[in-house]
């Protein structure tokens, strides 16, 4: 054990001297045929669990293959510690991967499986059995050495191929959904694990993932792509709170949208006029009267409160609709809200709140700032 | 289970098991030990007598011939396995990978050569490598000197055997190639294996069970060729199998013959039994499970 404490503060030093970015990406494009996957992408990745997060399609893996080396790029250029490796093949990067269908070599048990790439660059067999031992008790495979992959579980799948992935102690670690074929349970608590081990070690994460709630637990900073482009890149919170494009607010947790015409501004908060009824909202610059605007609400943001059941809320938007299901997830509960004119919203709201029943008449609020507001797309 | 009648797990089993093992019974088993039962038999004046003995036996161990026979038809089958193995590898493995959508016609191509009789197939092998054949028609007429000694040897018998059986090998190894997960070689790769290094820790060990299969269907019937060390090899150029023949042909000596062939049976055996103790299962990837 004391082997794993020892490596685990060797990794702590170095997040704590941050020289740098251990990736960048200058101005890559990728095209295949006519589509163009991936466009004019420049990023740095320090020593951080970094999230590349998109809808399929998005050129998130493609981002990742092309970073691994198993994509070349049409453009641009790729630095790992300052080296220039867009050229170099994969097994020249000092890189570990980790796949989404785990991928492990079906005829070798987990030790051989874990220490194939210290063999592939020719180390000592001595230096083999001390990372072995660091990195099945790092991950807590031990006792399981001898077992060939197709007599372990998912999670011990994930967690040897894991293994493969940190065992030549790489300058980033890739990982292209890893945990996406894994069951909930298992998966939550993977979560946990994975940011664990990048703490530990202090090695860039780059973690790819579709699924936003992966991205938020885990990482550090997230990317999010978008038809082959970065909407926004910087840290989880300023992403949550403050998205930059609609995309971004839609795609992480705000999936009600309303669309209103501005009336009239006071300094950075407008006047909305929503289907008759009068909003407020802060807004971007640029935006004048007679603008269509979108606002994106997040579902925690909106209060609730069923006619009837104590104070209604007195926030600076209130709208009255009808409970159209309650849906119950334990440490919350989801209200399907209809509003006048057929919009639904989803707002979440602490279970105990009373009245919250079907068919109930119940009036919604937000303060001014809870809405991210966009000018309306084009039609 | 509604409707149906229920049967014993035992006898559902010897019910499905019936028809291929009537099969294997009518045309293996039996005549294979009808072979055995002969080679201990005794013919003279081209009649078979059941006076049971090991003289057969005895001619083929102790008198040099048969065993010079047998041994140059090992070496054959040894020598067509590999060229077929080294033609057939890359082959397989670029149809497996880049044929897309084609690569089953692709495969079936090169078995084309089945849509017409193996005699007849041989008989176009003299054509391109006899004395004025098209091989050495094409060497004249580019000025340089024919290759006299090239049919009736054993390299002509080579390479027509090469050109029958390389299509076996060759569905072997495809249909392996097919279950194989190429992303493997791309973990690999990431994981610091130079392209040749992933094939020998990757690609061959998870491809040797349908590889041995391929050298195996090559292997056999070269052991007992006959046909085509007639046609290509001449005289001089005479296989095991072609020895065996002439027992059952002008000689008569079906005794013989039968001994010759329970050999015959038990090298391929040996050969078979030598390649699969190579395989194993775990080592070759096969869990019994599709994932």
């Amino acid at each position: 054990m004391s082997a794993v404490g020892i490596e685990g503060r060797e990794g702590a030093t170095s997040t704590a001297t941050p020289d740098g970015p251990v990736l960048e990406l200058e101005g890559i494009g990728k095209r295949f045929g006519l589509i163009e996957a991936i466009s004019e992408v420049s990023l740095g990745v320090g020593r951080e669990f970094f999230a590349l997060l998109g809808p399929s399609g998005s050129g998130k893996t493609t981002m990742l293959r092309v970073i691994a080396g198993l994509e070349t790029p049409n453009r641009g250029r790729i630095l790992i510690q300052g080296r220039d490796v867009t050229r170099l093949a994969p097994y020249a990067r000092d890189i570990g991967m980790v796949f989404q269908d785990f991928l492990l070599f079906p005829h070798r048990t987990v030790a051989e499986n874990a220490i194939f790439p210290l063999r592939m660059q020719g180390r000592s067999r001595a230096e083999q059995d001390e990372r072995l031992r660091w990195v099945l008790a790092l991950l807590r495979l031990r006792g399981l050495e001898d077992r060939y992959p197709h007599q372990l579980s998912g999670g011990q799948k994930q967690r040897v191929a894991l293994a493969r992935g940190l065992i030549a102690r790489p300058a980033l670690l890739l990982l292209d959904e890893p945990l996406a074929n894994l069951d909930r349970e298992l998966r939550r608590e993977m979560e946990v694990e994975v940011r664990r081990y990048q703490q530990e070690l202090g090695i860039p994460f780059v973690y790819v993932t579709h699924n936003q709630e992966e991205a938020l637990t885990m990482s550090d900073r997230i990317a999010v792509m978008h038809e082959g482009r970065m909407e926004q890149v910087g840290p989880k919170l300023e992403l949550y709170h403050r998205p930059a494009t609609r995309f971004v607010a839609a795609f992480l947790g705000a999936p009600n949208r309303l669309e209103a015409r501005v009336v009239g501004r006071q300094g950075a908060t407008a006047r909305l006029d929503w289907q008759g009824e009068p909003l407020l909202a802060a807004t971007p610059g640029g935006i004048e009267e007679g603008d269509q605007i979108e606002l994106f609400l997040k579902p925690e943001r909106i209060a609730i409160a069923a006619e009837g059941h104590g104070p209604e809320p007195r926030p600076a938007n209130a709208l009255a609709g009808r409970l159209r299901d309650v849906i119950f997830k334990g440490p919350y509960v989801d209200c399907l809200v209809a509003l006048a004119g057929g919009r639904e919203l989803l707002v979440s709201a602490p279970p105990e709140t009373p009245g919250l029943e079907r068919g109930a008449p119940v009036t919604i609020g937000w303060p001014i700032d809870a809405a991210a507001c966009f000018p309306a797309e084009a039609p | 289970m509604p409707g149906g009648f229920r049967l014993h797990p035992g006898t559902r089993l010897l019910l499905l098991a019936m028809p291929g093992a009537l099969f294997v019974l009518v045309f293996l088993v039996l005549p294979i030990a009808s072979i055995v039962v002969f080679s201990f038999w005794r013919t003279e004046s081209y009649v078979m007598t059941a006076e049971w003995n090991l003289g057969n036996y005895r001619t083929i161990l102790g008198e040099a011939t048969y065993l010079t026979f047998l041994l140059r038809s090992v070496v054959m089958a040894v020598a067509v396995s590999l060229i077929c193995l080294i033609y057939a590898w890359p082959c397989a493995y670029l149809i497996a990978k880049h044929g897309g959508r084609y690569r089953l016609v692709l495969v079936l191509l090169t078995a084309a050569p089945f849509l017409t009789g193996i005699l007849l197939r041989i008989t176009a092998m003299q054509q391109i490598l006899g004395p004025i054949g098209l091989l050495n028609m094409a060497l004249t007429t580019f000025g340089l000197e024919p290759i006299e000694a090239l049919m009736y040897t054993n390299t002509a018998s080579a390479i027509g055997l090469i050109y029958l059986w390389v299509p076996f090998m060759l569905v072997a190894i495809y249909l392996s190639l097919l279950n194989f997960d190429f992303q493997l070689l791309e973990v690999a790769k990431v994981c610091g294996a130079r392209p040749w290094r992933a094939f020998l820790e990757i690609t061959w060990p998870l491809n040797w069970m349908g590889t041995a299969i391929g050298i195996v269907l090559v292997m056999i019937p070269t052991l007992a060729a006959t046909v085509t060390p007639r046609f290509l090899g001449g005289p001089d150029g005479a296989l095991y199998g072609n020895i065996l023949e002439h027992q059952f042909g002008a000689t008569g000596t079906w005794a013989l013959g039968s001994a010759m062939g329970v050999v015959l049976f038990l090298v391929s055996l040996l050969v078979i039994g030598l390649l699969f103790k190579s395989v194993n299962l775990k080592r070759a990837g096969f869990t019994g499970q599709t994932e």
